[in-house]
């Protein structure tokens, strides 16, 4: 068994444990982070996209409001490279009650969110998708932010002070020494290895998994109840504004538009196991009907995709509540005053909108459990990319492209994604799953869900990862498969047939189907890295020459990789 | 009025349209676009798996397939003229003497763009000395600018299935630009001094008796003269790899048929959406077109319906799960119902839904949900057919093939047979007086 060490040990890569990483890794403590999976992959990029103003909780809950837009404010500056300022509208539709409008515009002057009632006319104005029978519109500074940009973002941030951020690394039991919780024992998932490592705290940010850790540390009763939300990404910007339902927080009453696409959410139901996330049908139905109260038309409209995630939403109530009454407001859990153990916090509930809020908060629970006196600087310190501060702009591949047009090869059209920056991602990351690469640069994410893209990602990957052709197989039909799952509950409509056309292409020009290896067990993550590659042999010389070949991104050899080409200062 | 309308210009409405223009009818072919053929290798597969079993020899396998295959429909030895008269229209075609070769009886195993394994019955000439039944050792040609072709994927996993093969990736491009596609390639061999510098860089760098395999770019104007070159110049066998679309191999299938067509009088008019029919009892006397802003009646006496699957557009399904046939407005067969499963959750798994399409009889004549005739003069053919999967089985274009021959035939038939008793023009009417249907055997 690999030993580690370190200060902080830090259980769960969504945006709470990568801020928490961040948050200790800039107050000098030596940090670790372990997740099991992909970075985001649970719940942080599993959601709508959408940066709360506060006015979503403003009638109801005025913690959680304020909290939304104070942390609003502060995600525009430091994740800036993340955030697009799409701005939101509360919109009352033919079947909601005028009056809430007073309350809202109320609740949001209470807790000083601003908000204005635009004409309706100006409403259809700037949104003229939007159901022409609105009868009020209110303007609220809603956002849209990237889950996976603003992860990868604290991830590496926290890495540039040191922290190790250890992705695939599943806890399987908790060190007790005595009273006090003196680390984990994770399993590699990728090498196949056990790892011990020894933390002088231990900090449980794994959201909806928070009781199955807790539970490993021998405490009991961390009440979070995994709340099931189904959204589903349409294929264009139906609107270019958040658009709100005028009413108490119900499904289906929020779009975003995100990156290319809008997102139509969600849904909240109790599940047992937040690892079991069915998308029943007529959740979809339910979905689709309320986009239409929205957006009339939006049946007919392209769908492009749909997931699953699960909130963590933390009672202390043990009776059953509706979850969407449960608190959305976060959950510190001071084990020692709770359960006599020491060295273990947990942290759960809460929202995206509040992650910087609750590492904070956390880290300095931490620090006085220490007696340490180490101020938080998150408020004010910029993530990796977000340095000069200007907000993602959806135009800012496209004008990357523009001045790079004759000496770049494009992988993929759809989300404007070259060749050199696959290759930097592929050598840089160390990874030869092309869903994680799905992740960090869009690839296979547009309308054709990697219909073109994902055979010549794994031609580049076979090369440049030097992997051999059963790893690049197995990383094929793993992304073929994972987004088979997201594809087929909503597959009608123009989808469908790119979705057969896409098998036209994998099953009927490439035959993946009859390559080595294709109906073995579903393929797990691929293990190959590119520090243990060097054991792969090679056909050809292509692969060779790949090897030591530098990027044939202009510019990408020292700049910052994201500023160029995904954000808006090239 | 036309003899035929043909709807759809895949390879089963240019067979069917190329088999009743080439006798002697009058046609009309009408397409929302160019076909399918862009988009699929140019091979044409009769069958390749049956019950995830690989097929060598797939007229034998055909008998498994079940009474709602689209080749249950096919007389016997329909596929077989087809593939012969398929031959022939290559061999003095446009581009002759690029060739078609290969039989129906058995299928030759070539290299896929991953170095899979794929089953084809006839293939272009190009394509044939991939055959990996020969043994030889192979070297995969990649063109590093055509990030639609990866030659070392291919050859690891050609060479981790046992045989023997490497790649070699040239950087050589037809303008110095970092994305070429597959028709520029074309274009680009189509020129003997491109070819000069593909031969001046490979030359040396081959193994003695290796084969090489080039992505499917070798020429589009004139692909024989373009292969035997390189053939004669490398002094090897060469031989073509399908691409990602578009597909080169496709497109010289459409430019053979289309200009066979028009040889042959026939007219074809892309860019025309079929928006309805005009019907007098169970016949369809006409169909509705709209080219840009402009809707014009197009009667014939027989309509053959060769719009695709859900894949083309020849079938549309809604939100509600409601599919529809978007050309005539046909009964859709085998659409999965409310509780029953549409797709399965894994990807290379059965999908139900790929199944669904227009069922018909052994004349090729839609069938409503009774099991009655739906029109009597309209036939369907390719992959709008309901009962195949033809990617997941390896019968893409062999359906086609197959049904647009068959169809034709049925119209060829009918007007020999109306010209037999002396009527020319009322041909239906006079094979329904003589009680006559589907005379394609």
């Amino acid at each position: 068994m690999t030993p580690l060490s370190c200060e902080v040990l830090v259980i769960g890569g969504g945006a709470t444990g990568a801020g928490v990483a961040w948050d200790c890794a800039l107050r000098g403590f030596d940090t670790v982070l372990v997740e099991r999976r992909d970075l985001a992959e649970g719940t942080s990029g599993r959601f709508h996209g959408l940066l709360h103003s506060g006015a979503r909780y403003a009638v109801k809950d005025v913690a959680a409001a304020e909290e939304c837009i104070g942390e609003n404010m502060v995600l525009r500056e430091i994740a800036a490279d993340s955030i697009e300022d799409s701005g939101g509208l509360f919109v009352t539709t033919p079947e909601d009650d005028p009056a809430y409008g007073d309350a809202l515009v109320a609740g949001c002057g209470r807790v000083g969110i601003p908000i204005e009632e635009i004409p309706v006319a100006e409403a259809l104005r700037r949104e003229p998708r939007l159901n022409p029978g609105i009868q009020r519109a209110f303007a609220v500074p809603d956002a849209g932010i990237d889950a996976w940009k603003c992860v990868g973002a604290l991830a590496r941030g926290a890495q540039g002070h040191g922290a190790r951020i250890l992705r695939y690394h599943r806890v399987t039991g908790i060190l007790r020494d005595g009273d006090r919780v003196v680390g984990a024992e994770v399993r590699d998932e990728l090498r196949g290895e056990d790892v011990r490592i020894e933390a002088g705290f231990t900090l449980n940010a794994s959201g909806a998994w928070a009781a199955q850790i807790a539970h490993m540390a021998g405490v009991e009763g961390v009440g979070v109840v995994p709340g099931k939300g189904i959204m589903i990404a349409m294929n264009h910007r139906l609107v270019n504004t958040v658009i709100n339902r005028c009413t108490m927080p119900a499904d289906g009453d929020i779009l975003v538009p995100i990156r290319t696409v809008s997102v139509i959410g969600t849904t909240d139901v109790h599940m047992a196991d937040p690892d079991d996330l069915p998308i029943p049908q007529d959740e979809v139905d339910q979905m689709l009907d309320d986009g239409e109260r929205l957006v009339p038309g939006f049946r007919r409209a392209r769908a492009l995709r749909v997931w699953a995630g699960v909130r963590p939403l933390f009672s202390d109530a043990k009776e059953e509540v509706e979850s969407r009454d449960v608190s959305r407001g976060h959950a510190l859990l001071d084990h020692r005053t709770r359960d006599g153990i020491d060295g273990l916090l947990t942290i759960t509930g809460g929202k995206w909108t509040t992650y910087r809020l609750m590492a904070e908060e956390t880290v300095d629970a931490m620090c006085a459990q220490l007696g340490e006196e180490r101020p938080c600087t998150t408020r004010t310190a910029k993530l990796p990319g977000s340095e000069d501060g200007s907000l993602y702009h959806l135009g800012a591949r496209l004008k990357w492209k523009e001045g790079h047009l004759n000496d770049e090869q494009l992988v993929c059209e759809c989300e404007i994604i070259p060749r050199g920056r696959l290759e930097d991602e592929l050598r840089s990351r160390g990874t030869t799953n092309l869903d994680d690469i799905r992740r960090a640069l869009r690839l296979g994410m547009g309308p054709c869900q990697g219909g073109f893209c994902i055979y010549r990602a794994t031609g580049i990957l076979h090369a440049v990862g030097r992997l051999s052709g059963p790893e690049a197989n197995a990383s094929l039909l793993g992304f073929l498969q994972e987004r088979w799952k997201g594809v087929w509950p909503i597959l009608y409509g123009d989808q469908l047939r790119q979705a057969r056309l896409d098998d036209w292409i994998f099953q009927g020009v490439l035959g993946v189907q009859d390559l080595p290896g294709a109906h073995d067990p579903p393929p797990g993550r691929v293990a190959a890295g590119p520090q243990d590659a060097d054991a792969h042999g090679e056909p050809g010389d292509e692969a060779a020459r790949a090897k030591g070949a530098p990027s044939a991104a202009p510019g990408s050899a020292d700049d910052e990789p994201t500023a160029a080409w995904d954000g808006v200062s090239s | 009025v036309n003899d035929a309308v043909v709807i759809g210009a895949g390879v089963a409405g240019l067979t069917a349209a190329t088999r009743i223009a080439e006798a002697g009818g009058r046609v009309l072919v009408v397409a929302k676009g160019i076909g399918a053929t862009h988009l699929a290798p140019g091979t044409i597969d009769v069958l390749g798996r049956v019950d995830g079993e690989p097929v060598e020899r797939p007229l034998e396998a055909l008998g498994r397939l079940g009474a709602g295959h689209p080749y249950a429909r096919l007389p016997a030895g329909t596929l077989a003229a087809a593939a012969e008269w398929w031959r022939g229209r290559f061999a003095d075609g446009p581009l002759a003497p690029y060739a078609y070769t290969g039989t129906v009886e058995t299928s030759l195993p070539l290299p896929s763009p991953v170095g899979a394994v794929r089953r084809s019955a006839l293939v272009p000439e190009t394509m044939a000395a991939g055959d990996l039944r020969r043994g030889e050792p192979l070297c995969i040609v990649g063109l590093r600018p055509l990030r639609d072709f990866h030659a070392p994927y291919a050859a690891d996993n050609l060479a981790r299935q046992g045989y023997e093969a490497r790649a070699k990736v040239l950087d050589l491009a037809p303008e110095p630009r970092p994305d070429v596609n597959s028709l520029g390639y074309a274009r680009a061999f189509d020129d003997a001094a491109f070819r000069d510098r593909v031969v001046a860089e490979l030359r040396g760098r081959l193994a003695p008796g290796e084969s090489a395999g080039f992505p499917a770019v070798l020429g589009l104007r004139r692909p024989h003269a373009a292969w035997d070159d390189l053939e004669r110049r490398l002094a090897r066998r060469v031989f073509e790899i399908p691409t990602l679309p578009p597909s080169v191999p496709g497109m010289r299938v459409f430019a053979t048929l289309r200009e066979r067509l028009r040889r042959a009088g026939a007219r074809v008019i892309l860019n025309a959406i079929v928006t309805g029919a005009e019907r007098t009892g169970d016949r369809v006397t006409g169909v509705r077109v709209k080219v840009a802003a402009r809707e014009v009646v197009h009667r014939g006496d027989w309509i053959v319906l060769a719009t695709g699957g859900f894949a083309s557009g020849g079938l549309e399904l809604d939100s509600t799960w409601v599919a529809r046939e978007v050309a005539l407005g046909l009964p859709v067969h085998g659409v999965p119902g409310r509780g029953e499963a549409r797709f399965a959750p894994g990807y290379l798994d059965e999908q139900p839904m790929a199944r669904a399409g227009i069922q018909v009889d052994d004349g090729l004549r839609p069938l409503g949900p009774d099991g009655a005739r739906a029109a009597e003069n309209v036939l369907v053919a390719g992959a709008l057919l309901a009962g195949a999967e033809p990617w997941r089985e390896g019968s893409g274009d062999g359906i086609s093939l197959g049904t647009g021959f068959h169809a034709g035939g049925i119209v060829v038939g009918a007007r020999s047979e109306a010209a037999d008793m002396g009527n020319t023009s009322g041909s239906i009417e006079a094979i329904e007086r003589s009680g006559a249907r589907g005379a394609g055997a």
